[in-house]
C-alpha cells in the first residue's frame, strides 16, 4: 500500500519547493476539464432557449389564428 | 457488432446512444481522475532527481497522447467523411479539432513548466517541442478553415483535406526524440521487474490519469456532438421532438 509522501497540508502544498510549477500546471489542467465539460452545457441550454422562444411564438401565432376565426 | 457500429453513423442513432452510455463514462471518468490526482499528487514516490516537480508528468504524457490520438482520430473521421459521405464523421471531425486543440494546449503548458525547473528554460526550439507546436497550430488552422466558409459542406470538405495533409507531421512528432537529438528525452521504460527503469509505484497512477483524461476527451467530443447534431438535424421530427420534450421538461442537463 503505498503511503503519503508529505508532512501535513503544508508540506503538500509546497510541493517540495515546486509549488508554482506544480499548481500552475494543474490549473490549467482544470481549466481545460472544466471548460470541456460545462461548454457543451452552456451551448445546449443556448439551443432550448431559442428552441423555447420559438414554441411560445408559434403558440403565440397559433392563439391569434384562433381568435382571428372566431 | 458491425450492425451497431454502422448505427452510429446515424445522427439519430449516435444521440440516442451517447444518451444511455454518458451517465457510465462520467462516472468511470472521475473515478479514474479522483484516484489519479491523489495517487499522483500525493502518494506517488517523488522522483530521485527531479523531486516532486516530476508530478506534472501525471497530466503531460495523458495530454500529449491524446493530443496525437485525437487527431488520428480526426483523420479518420475526415477520411470517413471523404469516401462514404457520413454525416456523424464530419460532425465528429469538426468537434474534435477545439477538443483536440485544448490537450495539444495543455500538453506545450504542462512541458514549458516543467522544463523551466528541470532544463532551465520554458520554451526551446527542440525537435519534439517545435512539431508538436505545429499541430497545435494545425488543429486551429482545421477549426478556422472550416468556419471560414459559408456553406457546411464546401467547410466540411476543405477541412478534411486540410487534416488529412496535416497527418503527416504525426510520425515527425513521434519520431523526432530518435531522429534529432534535441533536449527533449525519448519515452521511458515502463516495467514492473527490470531496475534501473520507472518504479510501478510512479508509473500506475500515469495509466489511471491517462484513462481519465482520455474519458474527458470523449466526453467533450460526444457532449459537443450532441449539440451539433440538434443544430444540423434541427429540421427532422425527431430533433423537434426532443427539444419540445426537453423544453416542457425544463432539462437543462446535458
Amino acid at each position: 500500500m503505498p503511503e503519503f509522501q508529505f508532512d501535513g497540508m503544508q508540506d503538500f502544498l509546497a510541493m517540495g519547493g515546486y509549488a508554482f510549477y506544480v499548481w500552475i500546471s494543474y490549473l490549467f489542467f482544470a481549466l481545460v476539464v472544466a471548460w470541456n465539460l460545462i461548454q457543451p452545457r452552456i451551448e445546449r441550454r443556448k439551443l432550448l432557449q431559442l428552441h423555447k422562444a420559438r414554441m411560445q411564438r408559434e403558440a403565440g401565432l397559433n392563439k391569434q389564428r384562433v381568435t382571428e376565426q372566431s | 457488432m458491425w450492425q451497431w457500429f454502422y448505427k452510429l453513423g446515424s445522427p439519430r442513432h449516435f444521440y440516442d446512444m451517447t444518451t444511455a452510455f454518458l451517465p457510465w463514462l462520467y462516472g468511470i471518468t472521475f473515478f479514474l481522475l479522483i484516484v489519479g490526482l491523489v495517487w499522483g499528487l500525493g502518494f506517488a514516490p517523488p522522483d530521485y532527481q527531479m523531486g516532486d516537480n516530476y508530478r506534472i508528468i501525471y497530466i503531460h504524457v495523458p495530454s500529449a497522447s491524446i493530443a496525437i490520438g485525437g487527431y488520428v482520430m480526426m483523420a479518420c473521421m475526415a477520411a470517413m467523411h471523404m469516401i462514404w459521405k457520413i454525416k456523424m464523421a464530419d460532425i465528429v471531425a469538426k468537434v474534435t479539432a477545439p477538443v483536440g486543440g485544448m490537450f495539444c494546449a495543455l500538453c506545450l503548458f504542462s512541458g514549458s513548466f516543467w522544463g523551466k525547473p528541470t532544463w532551465g528554460t520554458y520554451w526551446i526550439w527542440d525537435a519534439r517541442i517545435t512539431s508538436t507546436l505545429i499541430l497545435l497550430f494545425i488543429y486551429v488552422g482545421v477549426a478556422a478553415l472550416r468556419s471560414a466558409y459559408d456553406s457546411e459542406s464546401s467547410g466540411a470538405k476543405a477541412a478534411s483535406v486540410l487534416t488529412l495533409v496535416g497527418v503527416v507531421n504525426l510520425p515527425i512528432i513521434r519520431y523526432s526524440v530518435d531522429w534529432w537529438n534535441t533536449l527533449h528525452q525519448s519515452a521511458s521504460n515502463l516495467s514492473l521487474r527490470v531496475e534501473g527503469t520507472n518504479p510501478p509505484e510512479i508509473w500506475i497512477p500515469a495509466f489511471f490519469m491517462g484513462f481519465a483524461l482520455f474519458g474527458i476527451f470523449l466526453l467533450a467530443v460526444i457532449l459537443r456532438s450532441r449539440n451539433e447534431i440538434l443544430v444540423r438535424e434541427k429540421r427532422t421530427q425527431w430533433v423537434q421532438d426532443l427539444l419540445d420534450r426537453d423544453v416542457q421538461e425544463g432539462l437543462q442537463r446535458a
